[in-house]
């Protein structure tokens, strides 16, 4: 049994909640808000697992969590990092902001030493995305290009920072080295319907992750499309597609002689999505799912989920809590 | 009339500038064939 406090109860966190209120094995769900009456209210509608507490940023972690999932504003997340690595506690963000990760990979080498993990990017894309991406890569024998994509945001804070991520100038790897595109070019990326053709930017956030979980890898790009409110869409379509959100992520490696790729994509609400990522995230850094054995690699430090869980039994635990990856089966073309 | 035509004109090379500022991108692949298919029980063992 375990106990596992929920920083954050917005678009986001109010889904992981739920899924971490169904998580068998769960003891005990802390909430933690802005304000203590939201995440009663919040708790009140979970049941008697579920308990707000009050928990300012100065004060410590309460006693007895195994583990801290949080949905919170970028600027927000690496002090509560910092407050979990004083305490020794995993903790899972679902941060896709590329100044807020940098933040928590400069916490890596204290929490290798502290023996604590810290798991960045824990929603859609950087999140799900990486462990498809990880997927695709245990089925060929090399990988040298990963491309993932985005579509769709979850709450306010979220579309802000995707809006962010697009303006600023993108840093994709290429050829083992960073480069950066002040003037990103826009490209077409098809993800599943209703989302379909979206027209998505280069930008920072999640390269890193990407680059550190694959270390061989030759390059790695992330690009997003624009969140819908300001985007000019056709009559009618608004209202059919609002609220989903997409990832695609194509890898392309050897197998044996032949170079190959495997396209892998998702879609869903894109709140439920990244909140059930982050529910079992946490589910797998409390240890309170057997079935989501951890990958053989880093216990501690800073890390993606690319590097952090086994791909098949954790898209197997999204799949059947309603999160369904996909496969592309066509004809790729280099 | 002339207004008419003005107003047609405008028209016209606003749909040129649209097509322009929307196809100036760089084009992804498009999935000519093929399609997404749903991970499920096999694809999990």
């Amino acid at each position: 049994m375990a106990t596992v406090l929920l920083d954050g109860v917005g678009a986001v966190g109010i889904r992981a909640a739920r899924q971490l209120v169904d998580t068998p094995g769960l003891d005990s769900l802390l909430i933690a808000a802005r304000g203590f009456s939201y995440a009663d209210d919040v708790a009140a509608s979970l049941g008697a697992r579920a308990e707000a507490i009050e928990l300012r940023p100065e004060d410590p972690v309460p006693t007895g969590v195994d583990a801290i999932a949080t949905a919170l504003p970028a600027a927000l997340v690496a002090d509560r990092a910092t407050r979990a690595l004083a305490a020794g506690v995993p903790f899972a963000s679902t941060v896709d902001d590329a100044d807020a990760i940098d933040t928590l990979l400069e916490l890596d080498e204290p929490a290798r030493n502290a023996g604590v993990l810290l798991a960045a990017g824990c929603g859609l894309a950087p999140g799900l995305a990486d462990v498809l991406a990880r997927h695709a890569a245990d089925g060929l024998d090399a990988v040298d290009e990963i491309h993932v994509a985005r579509a769709g945001s979850a709450g306010p804070a979220s579309t802000a920072a995707v809006r962010r991520s697009r303006r600023e100038p993108a840093a994709e790897w290429c050829d083992g080295e960073w480069s950066e595109e002040r003037h990103p070019t826009p490209e077409l990326v098809w993800f599943p319907d209703p989302v379909g053709a979206r027209e998505c930017v280069p930008v920072t956030v999640g390269v890193a992750l990407l680059v550190r979980a694959f270390p061989g890898v030759r390059r790695a790009t992330v690009r997003l499309a624009e969140p819908l409110s300001r985007r000019l869409t056709w009559p009618g379509r608004r209202g059919v597609d609002e609220g989903w959100g997409s990832a695609r992520v194509e890898v392309w490696g050897w197998r044996g002689q032949a170079r190959e790729s495997m396209v892998y994509g998702v879609i869903d609400r894109t709140a439920i999505a990244a909140g059930t990522v982050l529910a079992v995230t946490a589910a797998r850094l409390a240890g309170i799912a057997p079935g989501l054995a951890a990958r053989d690699g880093p216990s501690a430090g800073t890390h993606g989920l690319a590097a952090l869980v086994e791909p098949v039994p954790f898209l197997a635990e999204l799949a059947r809590r309603g999160v369904k990856a996909a496969v592309f089966e066509g004809v790729a073309v280099a | 009339m002339k207004a008419l035509r003005r107003g047609l004109i405008v028209a016209v090379i606003a749909v040129l500038v649209g097509g322009f500022v929307k196809l100036r991108g760089k084009g992804g692949v498009p999935p000519t064939s093929g399609g997404w298919r749903e991970l499920d029980g096999p694809d999990f063992r």
